[in-house]
């Protein structure tokens, strides 16, 4: 049996000033909840939507409204059309639940 | 180091085969260490050792094989390349020496000056100086994607910055990557040569263009140029790069047909790199800083050279103060480029009226004196100037002329047009530029009786002054 | 995972729910992500869990979730 040799890891020189850390930002988060959207992403595991049930009741009771949307399994990342869905509808997004 | 004789030889060299009988006999009457370039059993006979790595060649600076040399203590105290009898007795102060040779017979090049070989030292010797913050891209991160996702790029492709290729771009400048170049705005951050070669990589300039845009970031953030108003204006403008003297022909820029345009890597390339120094070590990014409300597409990259040598007149540079044959950049906050046709004048002062009329039209029709501009005079054009012997400063003459406008024309109202000077303006003549405020240069195919005009941005103090810098090494 | 680094670079804000299962793989994968997404881990195991428990562990998770979803109050 022969094991692939571990790949030499690709290593960037940073063109910034380096005031920034070196990860992805988050995106930018709104100031409150008043009127958004907020998408309940159920990446299709057993058990997951029992939580995001009470997630969404959590969320309604604050006045926020709630979309549903469910991978269709969570061993893939989501198709591009249901990720594009996401975020044209969703102003925040909640993906749970992995285990 | 060993003491005594040396020689430093390679089996590649018919030279040094010649001598390899004199090698022998060397050694047999004596000390001698013999160095091999290419092939540690060369010569037979002689205990060689291996130099294949030549960190003995460049040790002792060979340019030549063989080298004889003589040293003391780890002094070289003489020296001498190829064969010649007589130097090779005096230095070893034997006598009869190769009889069967012939007196004199000269060397190869040292292996420490093939291409590759300089080149991968230059390289291996900047890496350890390259001090820029590593980042390791994660195992499943695609490295386009990687540097797009930290804002990295103009929302083109870049080239990877990696620490060969930012080294190896670091050999194009005498400078040491330390050294400071510039206080880059918006966020004013002090730039070394080292940051500005990791962005000349990503805008995929070569070593060599890295002297020009070292200047032009140094041009670019002078006060007098105000790269940070540049940025922030909701104006169109840009900074565009404008090459004089040898070292335009020497990378290979293009002043010729479509300059102004697509498709020569080094002017595609220099002007990308000011641009990607200005967002990645100044912060200077589109919606944050950068207000423009429309921009142009100069703004990913624009930067060519001067045609001096179907020049009718001198350069760009010369005209600003210096020397000829200096290479320089000169740096102007440029809006898009707009042609101008006038296919049918063939005296000088018909064709100056063509330029002054849609000069004038600059910004406004009715503003003048805060907009500066570009005239670049194609070769077609240039020839009516030349054949008519009108200098430039016959031609700047002509148009400062034929740019007074009447005032009345101009104010608020005239013409059925709200926008334009203030009333009181009016019963005065004024010139459409500032003097200083319009540059002359020439560049272009030598088919097409078209010039092109270059309107700049709020001029002087309150904007922005072109800056022409000599470009060092 | 990637479906939240995704939509987080589309610029959606996102919180990532996972058991404490998931605490060294989603540090692991987000690091091959190049990215540092909200990450909130409920107590392991979730397949044996009664309903209650399970909505016992939402509300529990809740107050970081919606942390996770506003902006920092470090910053």
């Amino acid at each position: 049996m022969t094991s692939n040799p571990t790949p030499k890891p690709r290593v960037l020189l940073d063109p910034t000033s380096e005031r920034a850390a070196t990860t992805r930002e988050r995106a930018t988060r709104r100031p409150s909840f008043d009127g958004a959207t907020v998408g309940l992403l159920d990446i299709s595991k057993p058990r997951g939507k029992v939580f995001l049930d009470r997630i969404e009741e959590l969320l309604v009771a604050r006045g926020v409204r709630v979309e549903r949307f469910a991978k269709p399994t969570f061993t893939k990342p989501a198709p591009a059309d249901l990720r594009h869905e996401i975020a044209t509808k969703c102003d925040m997004v909640i993906e749970a639940l992995a285990d | 180091m060993p003491d005594g004789l040396v020689a430093i030889v390679k089996r590649d060299c018919p030279t040094c085969t010649l001598v390899a009988p004199v090698l022998r006999d060397l050694a047999t009457r004596g000390a001698l260490h013999v160095y091999s370039q290419d092939d540690p059993t060369f010569p037979d006979g002689v205990a060689t050792a291996d130099d294949t790595s030549l960190e003995v060649s460049f040790a002792l600076e060979i340019d030549t094989v063989p080298t004889l040399l003589s040293i003391e203590g780890g002094t070289i105290t003489n020296r001498t390349e190829g064969w010649s009898r007589t130097r090779w007795e005096e230095l070893t102060g034997l006598a009869d020496l190769g009889v069967d040779l012939p007196d004199f017979r000269p060397g190869c090049g040292s292996r420490t000056h093939d291409p590759d070989i300089a080149d991968a030292r230059a390289v291996a010797a900047m890496t350890p100086l390259i001090t820029s913050r590593r980042l390791e891209l994660g195992g499943a991160e695609d490295e386009q994607e990687a540097m797009f996702a930290r804002g990295w790029t103009d929302g083109l492709p870049v080239v990877a910055p990696t620490v060969e290729r930012v080294a190896r771009m670091l050999t194009g400048t005498t400078r040491a990557p330390d050294d400071l170049v510039a206080v880059v705005p918006p966020d004013l951050v002090e730039c070394t040569v080292e940051k500005i070669a990791v962005n000349a990589v990503m805008a995929g300039c070569r070593p060599e263009y890295l002297p020009v845009v070292l200047a032009a970031v140094e041009a670019a953030c002078t006060d007098e140029f105000n790269a940070h108003g540049l940025l922030a204006t909701t104006w169109f403008s840009g900074p565009l790069v404008i090459v004089n003297g040898p070292i335009a022909r020497a990378i290979g820029m293009n002043s010729g047909g479509n300059a102004l345009g697509q498709g020569n890597r080094a002017n595609a390339t220099i002007g990308r790199a000011l641009q990607l120094v200005i967002r990645n070590v100044g912060g200077g990014r589109p919606g944050e800083v950068d207000r423009a409300t429309l921009g142009n597409p100069g703004k990913y990259t624009f930067c060519f050279a001067e045609d001096e040598a179907g020049s009718p007149w001198e350069p760009l540079s010369v005209e600003r103060g210096l020397a000829p044959e200096t290479s320089a950049v000169t740096l102007f906050a440029a809006e898009g480029v707009r042609g101008v046709v006038d296919q049918l004048s063939r005296d000088p002062d018909s064709l100056a009226r063509t330029f002054a009329a849609c000069l004038r039209t600059v910004a406004h029709p009715k503003l003048a004196m805060v907009w500066d501009a570009i005239l670049v005079v194609s070769p077609e054009h240039g020839r009516v100037f030349r054949e008519a012997g009108w200098s430039k400063a016959a031609l700047r003459e002509a148009l400062a002329s034929h740019l007074q406008l009447a005032g009345d024309d101009l104010v608020v109202g005239a013409g059925g047009m709200a926008e334009g000077l203030p009333a009181g303006f009016a019963g005065h003549t004024i010139p459409k530029f500032r003097d200083g405020g319009l540059l002359i240069v020439h560049a272009g195919g030598t088919a097409g009786l078209f010039s092109a005009i270059i309107g700049g941005w709020a001029s002087g103090a309150v904007g922005s002054e072109p800056v022409t810098k000599a470009i060092g090494t | 995972m990637h479906d939240t680094v995704n939509l987080e670079a589309a610029g959606v804000p996102m919180a990532f729910v996972a058991s404490t299962e998931f605490i060294e793989a989603a540090e692991a994968q987000s690091r091959a992500l190049g990215a540092d997404p909200a990450r909130i881990f409920v107590a392991h195991p979730i397949q044996d869990r009664t309903d209650a428990e399970l909505e016992a562990l939402a509300e529990l998770a809740f107050p970081e979730i919606l942390a996770a979803l506003t902006p920092s109050r470090a910053s």
